[in-house]
């Protein structure tokens, strides 16, 4: 970890270029499906989640079930969400992982469905939203979870206990939708616990199609339905997001610029992490408290790339 | 070397020292979201129920499995200290309760609540993509009053499946909750009997449990001539004779669609016992001071014969429940 941070102290950031993913065949409607793992069905507890090699914190907080389950669930909840939107009408499908686990490598590439691009690893730019262009017609998200501090399964926000932009609290889908707003693209779908979904629209609005995987009863702990029974779900609302979304029927999520970003480290992170985020020297970005910071900007990627080098902080 | 080695030699011999105690965790149980939130946890499952149905809450333990002896390897993973040999009594596990939702499902029942209610991957034992389809599944650490999370009136009858004996009795891996001894209004119940308490009060009965002959034959005395299936017989609280696996499915199946025949016909009855209730429990003998010093600082309890024993009287089975998960969060924390 030292030897990274120093190298960041020297280094002037910059952000890196948005990478360009081959654009859809003409007149193909792309969609661009993120799947984070908390959110997912059946999912509980993170050694669920976690493969353990993640960095020092994580690891003890794998278990066999990561390997041998969870992953082959998540691939198949992400090929039903494909089945959905490709009967809807979509014939262009991104998969980017959103979840940090095995360092973002969570899908089973043999086993997704083979009309997929997948981008999987780390680092890579704007991290949950990597792909996004103005190719993409629509934006799904499944298994995401609520926000820090929220009576939700798994829930946390990044790297962050708070987070608001021009006072408004984002979890994580919501961060990522308003930057996709700045390519005019909106989000469709989203998946996850009653209290992700709940939240959700309390941000976002009542527009996407919003599906309760679990009713959470705790942290670690929740109401829920058969593997089979989500697939279908997920398989069915695609096909509703992705026509609706081919009619225009969402709208971008925006807020007025500039973007007043403010947000606070966990707590529960050791100071080096504070450090490190301290010797990004990071333009623009001011220290308002001991862990809290503020970015006033009028481009969300911007945003967005500082976002990713304080993953990069975190998951060293 | 040779001199490292005289050196450590010639060290004085000194008594053994006793081992360093394990760190504490103390965060109190209103800290942790899940661990108080009963009525939340009712109130999301009730809207979920089928109410024209018949709906059976099935609890999921393992100990009284068919073929399963041993706490040390069969009952926990590798990650939490346990074996190979679990991931095995996983399967036989969804396969046991696959068993009665489908006996269940012959005699009209419609609806399968499931709660894993076995600490040993912390109550997610049962596996999710093996179990019936049409199940709702409750699972992770922790949750409200654990083995009974979010039963509701709208149930029609609880099934307990993998139970295992009381503490203090002969059983294969007999034990209950944190307890030495339990009792309501004087009346012993094991975990199966506090489950049919905790129901009882919303009109609900244990209509089955399965076991080794300890638990099939306790539970009866407790609660009646509820349907059990007996899945071995315990020679030691770590050794049994026992039947195959698919013949106790069999049984499990054919006594799951006579259970819910028999609640059709107003048979069994819930437990109901007067209020208010009068609860008294002994914590384990074997948990250290430091353990019974917390369920102590617990609102609402008094000593009661003894430094680890407690009494605590309410008017709601549910409290109860919730007082004994606020218990099982001192001791199981994750």
């Amino acid at each position: 970890m030292i030897p990274l941070l120093l190298l960041l102290a020297v280094q002037t950031p910059a952000a890196p270029p948005a990478p360009k993913l081959p654009a859809p065949d003409a007149g193909a409607f792309r969609v661009l499906i993120i799947p984070d793992m908390e959110g997912m069905g059946s999912a509980v507890d993170i050694h669920e989640v976690i493969a353990g090699n993640e960095g020092e914190q994580y690891r003890t907080l794998t278990s066999d079930d990561y390997w041998q389950r969870f992953r082959g669930l998540l691939t198949q909840e992400v090929n039903a969400a494909i089945a959905g939107a490709r009967s809807g009408g979509a014939r262009s499908f991104v998969v980017n992982e959103g979840h940090g686990g095995n360092m973002f490598a969570n899908v089973l590439p043999w086993d997704l469905d083979t009309a997929a691009i997948l981008v999987r690893g780390f680092p890579k730019p704007l991290v949950m939203i990597t792909g996004i262009d103005s190719t993409v017609g629509t934006l799904i998200f499944t298994g995401a979870h609520a926000g820090a501090g929220k009576p939700g399964v798994l829930s946390h926000n990044f790297a962050f206990d708070a987070f608001t932009v021009n006072g408004t609290t984002l979890n994580e889908v919501g961060i990522n939708a308003l930057i996709a707003s700045e390519y005019g693209v909106a989000v469709s779908m989203v998946s996850g616990d009653d209290v992700l979904i709940r939240e959700t629209r309390e941000i976002l609005g009542n527009d996407f199609v919003g599906i309760v995987t679990k009713y959470a009863v705790g942290r670690m702990a929740a109401i829920t339905f058969s593997p089979v029974r989500i697939r279908r779900l997920l398989q069915d609302s695609a096909a509703v997001a992705v026509r609706r979304a081919m009619n225009g029927a969402f709208k971008p999520y925006r807020l007025p610029k500039p973007y007043r970003v403010e947000f606070t480290l966990r707590r529960s992170y050791p100071e080096m992490v504070v450090q490190g985020v301290d010797s990004l020297r990071w333009q623009g970005l001011e220290k308002s408290g001991d862990r809290s910071y503020r970015l006033v900007t009028s481009d969300a990627r911007q945003m967005g790339y500082l976002l990713d080098a304080i993953e990069r902080v975190v998951l060293h | 070397m040779i001199a490292l080695l005289a050196a450590l030699l010639q060290q004085p011999q000194q008594p053994p020292q006793p081992p360093p105690p394990p760190p504490r965790d103390s965060t109190p149980p209103e800290a942790y979201y899940g661990v108080t939130e009963w009525r939340e946890a009712r109130a999301k499952l009730e809207p979920l129920m089928d109410r024209r149905g018949f709906t059976v809450y099935i609890i999921g333990d393992m100990e009284g499995l068919a073929a399963a002896v041993r706490n040390a390897t069969e009952m926990r993973p590798p990650t939490r200290g346990g074996g190979q040999d679990h991931e095995s009594f996983r399967a036989e596990l969804t396969d046991e309760i696959n068993a009665v939702i489908a006996g269940a499902r012959e005699a009209g029942a419609t609806q399968f609540v499931v709660n894993d209610g076995h600490g040993g991957t912390l109550f997610r034992n049962t596996l999710p993509d093996r179990l019936d389809s049409e199940a709702i599944l409750i699972r992770g650490y922790p949750k409200p009053i654990v083995m009974s999370t979010a039963l509701n009136s709208q149930v029609d009858a609880i099934f307990i499946v993998g139970a295992h004996a009381n503490a203090g009795t002969p059983g294969i891996i007999s034990h209950s909750f944190a307890f030495d001894s339990f009792t309501v209004n004087g009346r012993v119940l094991n975990e199966a009997g506090i489950a049919a308490f905790i129901g009882g009060e919303m009109g609900v009965p244990l209509a089955l449990a399965s076991g080794d002959h300890v638990l099939t034959a306790e539970t009866r005395d407790m609660l009646g001539p509820i349907e059990t299936v007996t899945t071995k017989l315990a020679m030691s609280r770590s050794a049994g004779a026992g039947f195959a696996p698919a013949r106790v499915q069999a049984e499990l199946r054919a006594a799951a669609a006579r259970a819910v025949r028999r609640v059709k016909a107003g048979e069994l009855k819930p437990l109901r016992l007067a209020r208010p209730y009068q609860v008294r429990f002994c914590m384990r003998a074997s948990y250290d001071p430091w353990f019974v010093g917390q369920v102590r600082a617990l609102k609402g309890l008094r000593a009661d014969r003894g430094d680890r024993c407690f009494a605590y009287t309410t008017q709601s089975a549910e409290d109860a429940g919730d007082l004994l998960n606020r218990i099982e969060w001192i001791v199981l924390k994750p």
